[in-house]
């Protein structure tokens, strides 16, 4: 074991720290056109008239876009492939703008300047119309989502989910003590610091070229195909470097403006949103509002459970319609319920889409079961952690949603071994003081899932091959969204070539040359991907001993690939690059492999989290002061990583609890939070110190025992900082964010 | 308006519009797309670069305020304090889209400060958003960085 478990630092880490590394931003094109937008000021209105003749009179002004110059085709912003069936209610331009921030129109320009001076310029009359901020009054504006002939109607619910197993009234019969609550979760956004970027170009054989900074090239092809009504294999998408996505770069937003405006003009066009159309005109992780009615037994064994979920995802579908059921999912696989029910509904409201964002529904309903149950623990008398411990599912649970194997499900060990190493036995009980000064401590576990499997089209296919120089390319739609999956995937590669991360060369994701996959999603990107590229590795490896063995005349059997070396048991070998050009210098093509996967399990991961707090009853403020992370990831790959990937997800978690909110204001539909000046995160300043325990106890599944971490980093947190709030002053605080206005109010 | 100023260690003589940001300026006159804008409100602190050895957001700068300075930037940060390679070996920079100016903001305290306490380094960083690291990496890089570069005088 060479490349495994080590702090190898990011293959493309140098170029990040010199400032050479090139964003879509920073990308010098010959020509490049610049467009900038015009977004509505208005929730929900028709827009009756557009003048653009002044915008058109200004020198460098090449064009004006808007509905009545641009295809009207019904998109979903959020599919995966082409032809995929989805909820298609988007359109470049609508004429009827259903959100303050939709697109109006666009002006394209020789320069950014011009065109954003030139879309001020543009007259838009709006008739105003009904508008829907709240999403249990939306759930009155109900009707089925699309016309006979397909055209939406805007009515509610988009989805449901309803779920029942067990007993239910058996189980609620038999309880000691029946808990009710009902938390709200916010409006959160991304804040990738990178704001959305394309560039598109148009190519000589009449394809357009779109770079992109996107989770996926193939859904970026399948959405501006079907905005444009263009077949797949005229366009061409390429990953650029992304500067953080989080979600909020998986659907294409600008990709089909940009794509039609360079195939228009024919000239490459640039669109770079600001901070405030990132934040008005892009999307938000949906706010959920959850009621969960719990019955546990004496000994705090949850008897049944039954949960309802609202889920407001904004304007248009996108892939909230999915929500219901994912939340669903996630929730069924943290503890042993013997009877549920579960019922989800996704509305919509005249407000900023959701989108993909860090957990897809998980923060959302693993925030409310977690505070819910922490609540239940208090009034129970029980310690939180032993409550929760008596529930927890084990190895090989099944979930009775899907019916799928958790794996080797290790959520007991993390919360015994963060248990430890926070001293909660010591430490908690021990919050509520006398004063103004408040300390608590807050617990909370979470699980996520690992991979799209049962879902359709959960495979990728990986090819590597022997270079001349000794190294290794690897081609396999890749999409790392900084968090070093290129790196993690390397190693892999790497360990079983003999070789060492470095020299792993990763082809960009490109849709003419890589093959499909689904895309940097669902936690999928070391579990599944690198499943597949460990098989190819394997394969490559065997081709190379064959190859080498017919070079120095010993069974392939007796050689090992090591030091970037094929090696004979006597240790004497050949160099692979000494291999490349014996078998070069013969005319034989260097050895290959390609290797298709396809998800055979989703297992999942497991975390507990304990925070500790401080909290200023004058002010309200809350302060997170310590911090621990219990993480059962199977087998970390690249520890570093791994605990980066965890500290990450406590910033957006505490921002969450605390901070984060879009808050629309619900008299205008107005996004008060709509900058970095008015929407507050966690800095360096508010966060705590945080130690990271990773329980490595292996998933037979994973790739070297491997599982995911990138999205449960974020799940488990908000709701372990709010635990450790009502903890500290005795409250039952279920809205977020943990405003100092909520918090004084809440005091009393 | 003409000024003049060094960018880099470089003299750069140029014409500027009153309205030019230096962030701008240094991006698409000079190239220099290591600088970072994440907000143009000074906010997030991608675009800090050292004006006179001391951080600023470049997008609160006028390109005419800096004349007769010098700015550098993350390409001419150089690598040889090593500065870097702590960020690269402990974890620190993850899209290292906000790396550039976390970067400056740091060389800035740091030459500033040679020993500063961990709250100091907190403190210095406030004005830079980074959404992938929880600053926990960051903080601890520039720690040991800093204690190695004192180690080195």
């Amino acid at each position: 074991m060479n490349q495994l478990s080590r702090r190898v630092p990011l293959v493309d880490g140098v170029a990040k720290l010199t400032g050479a590394l090139r964003f879509t931003a920073d990308l010098h094109i010959d020509g490049l056109l610049h467009g900038a937008l015009v977004l509505s000021t208005h929730p929900h209105a028709r827009v009756v008239r557009i003048d653009t003749a002044a915008a058109l009179a200004i020198e460098g002004v090449h064009e004006v876009f808007w509905h009545g110059n641009t295809p009207s085709h019904h998109y979903n912003s959020s599919i995966w492939f082409s032809g995929q069936k989805a909820l298609a209610d988007e359109q470049m331009f609508p004429q009827i703008v259903r959100h303050v921030g939709d697109r109006v129109a666009a002006v394209v320009a020789d320069t950014e300047e011009i065109a954003r001076h030139a879309a001020r310029l543009i007259e838009v009359d709006y008739l105003d119309l009904p508008a829907i901020f709240d999403p249990e009054v939306a759930l009155g504006h109900a009707g089925l989502p699309l016309r006979d002939d397909d055209t939406p109607t805007f009515l509610n619910p988009v989805a449901g989910e309803t779920f029942v197993y067990g007993d239910l009234e058996a189980g609620f019969a038999a309880a000691d003590l029946i808990v009710e609550t009902r938390v709200t979760t916010p409006r959160s956004h991304h804040c990738a610091v990178e704001t959305h970027a394309c560039i598109a170009r148009p190519e000589p054989d009449g394809r357009i070229l779109i770079l992109s900074p996107c989770q996926s090239v193939f859904a970026v092809q399948a959405v501006v195909g079907q905005a444009l009504g263009l077949a797949p294999e005229k366009i061409r998408v390429q990953k650029t470097p992304i500067g953080g996505s989080f979600g909020g770069k998986a659907e294409p937003i600008l990709d089909p403006l940009c794509a039609f405006f360079a195939l228009q003009l024919r000239r490459p066009v640039i669109i770079r949103f600001d901070r405030h159309e990132t934040f008005t005109a892009t999307r938000t992780r949906s706010s959920v509002t959850g009621w969960m009615r719990t019955g546990f037994g004496v000994d705090g064994r949850i008897l049944a459970r039954e949960t309802y979920a609202l889920v407001d995802i904004g304007a248009y579908c996108t892939g909230g319609n999915y929500l219901p059921s994912s939340m669903l999912q996630r929730l069924v696989r943290l503890y042993d319920v013997p009877a549920e029910r579960y019922s989800g509904r996704a509305v919509y409201t005249n407000t900023v889409p959701a989108g993909a964002f860090r957990g897809y529904g998980s923060p959302q309903i693993h925030t409310i079961a977690e505070i819910s149950l922490d609540i239940a623990a208090r009034r129970m008398g029980m310690d939180p952690v032993a409550l929760r411990q008596r529930n927890l599912v084990g190895p090989g649970a099944i979930e009775p949603w899907q019916g799928l194997d958790l794996g080797n499900a290790r959520g007991r060990e993390c919360l015994a071994r963060g248990a430890e190493a926070f001293g909660w036995a010591g430490r908690y009980q021990k919050g509520v003081g006398r004063g103004r000064w408040r300390r608590g401590v807050g617990v909370a576990s979470a699980t996520h899932i690992n991979g799209c499997y049962p879902g359709f089209h959960e495979e990728t296919t990986a090819s590597l091959r022997l270079l001349p120089n000794g190294r290794a390319e690897l081609v396999c739609a890749l999409h790392d969204l900084g968090c070093g999956a290129d790196t993690t995937l390397s190693q892999i590669a790497a360990e079983t070539l003999g070789l060492r991360a470095c020299d792993i060369v990763i082809v960009p994701a490109d849709t003419d040359t890589c093959p499909y996959d689904l895309g940097t999603r669902a936690s999928r990107m070391t579990y599944i991907c690198g499943e597949a590229i460990r098989r190819a590795g394997v394969a490559l490896a065997k081709s190379i001993r064959a190859a080498a063995g017919l070079e120095l005349n010993t069974p392939a059997d007796d050689l090992c690939l090591e030091a970037g070396t094929v090696r004979c048991r006597d240790d004497a070998g050949i160099t692979l690059t000494d291999l490349a050009a014996r078998l070069d210098s013969r005319g034989v093509e260097l050895p290959t492999a390609t290797e298709s996967y396809r998800a055979q399990a989703n297992p999942g991961s497991y975390a507990a989290h304990f925070a500790e707090v401080e909290v200023d009853r004058l002010t309200g403020r809350v302060k997170v002061t310590d911090y621990v992370a219990a993480h059962d990831v199977g087998w970390a790959i690249n520890p570093m990583l791994v605990e980066g990937q965890i500290h990450g997800g406590i910033q957006i978690g505490i921002g969450y609890a605390l901070y984060e909110d879009v808050a629309i204001d619900r008299a205008t539909g107005r996004m008060r939070g709509d900058s970095f000046s008015r929407y507050t995160l966690a800095n360096a300043p508010e966060m705590p110190p945080i130690r990271v325990l990773l329980v490595e106890e292996g998933e037979p599944t994973g790739p070297f025992g491997a599982k995911a971490v990138g999205e449960i980093a974020t799940i488990p947190v908000a709701a372990a900082v709010v635990n450790a709030v009502n903890n500290a002053l005795g409250t039952e605080l279920t809205e977020l964010p943990l405003s100092p206005e909520r918090v004084v109010a809440a005091i009393g | 308006m003409r000024i003049s100023l060094e960018v880099n260690g470089q003299a750069a003589e140029t014409e500027v519009s009153a309205v030019s940001r230096l962030s701008g300026f240094l991006r698409d006159v000079l190239g220099l797309t290591g600088v970072k804008e994440g907000c143009c409100e000074g906010e997030c602190g991608a675009c800090t670069v050292l004006l006179d050895g001391r951080p600023v957001n470049s997008c609160l700068v006028m390109t005419f305020q800096a004349a007769g300075c010098e700015v550098t930037t993350v390409e001419g940060l150089g690598r040889s304090s090593g500065l870097q390679d702590a960020f690269l070996q402990m974890g620190a920079v993850q899209c290292g889209y906000c790396t550039p100016g976390i970067l400056m903001a740091v060389e800035g305290l740091l030459r500033d400060k040679s020993s500063p306490s961990e709250a100091e380094i907190r403190h210095a960083l406030a004005g830079n958003i980074c959404r992938c690291t929880g600053f926990e990496a960051i903080v601890q890089a520039v720690a040991t960085h800093a204690a190695a570069r004192q180690g080195s005088y």
